[in-house]
């Protein structure tokens, strides 16, 4: 095998990566599970206080998220590939902006608000993935509204 | 880009609908490129160009900020 058939054997499996995405059926199941994920952590935080259930319900919420970013539209065509990029690339650098200045504003309010000094902590794996996504999600919805 | 998009369609007697739907792309998409919200790709300037049966540079045209 040459470098150059090596080269082209990579570039069209990148291709049809490129293309992967979930059926649209999968827009629905992915909010349901999303709802009932955050249904299920806010009844947890008020009375059930259950930390399985919290995990798995914060999780819950990253999956159905996931699903909703790649499942396809009814017509998936240029223009929404290229409003999907540009919400992926947007949530991108405004995720990597709010976790970095993040642990900034959380120390700056908690001396303001509690009156006192606190450790400088950062943002956790869940907090990440989850900014990541709904930005994501949210993001595109919004480019789409702007293209009706 | 400039495009005359719109007067194309109108001579055709088409509607956005109908002319999405021959070319495979949303309603939204030709409402966007109509407007100057889009640029489409050279695969649907050609698509495009087959059903008004034009060029392409008959209807799509750089204007001095390209």
């Amino acid at each position: 095998m040459t470098l150059k058939s090596v080269l082209e054997c990579e570039r069209r499996s990148l291709e049809r990566m490129k293309k992967y995405q979930l059926p649209i059926q999968f827009r629905k199941i992915g909010f349901a599970i999303l709802i009932i994920s955050f249904i299920s952590l806010f009844a947890n935080r008020f009375s059930i206080n259950n930390l399985e259930l919290k995990t798995v319900a914060k999780y819950g919420m990253l999956v159905g998220l996931l699903l909703t970013s790649l499942s396809k539209e009814k017509i998936e065509d240029e223009l929404v590939r290229n409003l999907r990029l540009q919400s992926y690339a947007f949530a991108f650098i405004v995720g990597v902006i709010i976790t970095l200045t993040n642990p900034f504003f959380s120390y700056i309010t908690d001396i303001f608000i509690k009156g006192e000094k606190v450790s400088w902590y950062g943002v956790g794996d869940w907090q990440i993935l989850w900014l990541l996504l709904s930005i994501q999600v949210f993001y595109f919805e919004f480019l789409k509204s702007l293209h009706k | 880009m400039k495009n005359k998009l719109k007067i194309e369609r109108a001579i055709l007697d088409l509607t956005q609908d109908e002319l999405a739907k021959k070319i495979g792309v949303s309603r939204q998409t030709i409402n966007s490129i109509e407007k100057n919200r889009y640029i489409p790709s050279t695969v649907l300037a050609l698509k495009l160009s087959t059903v008004f049966q034009k060029s392409v540079n008959d209807f799509f045209e750089l204007n001095d900020e390209d």
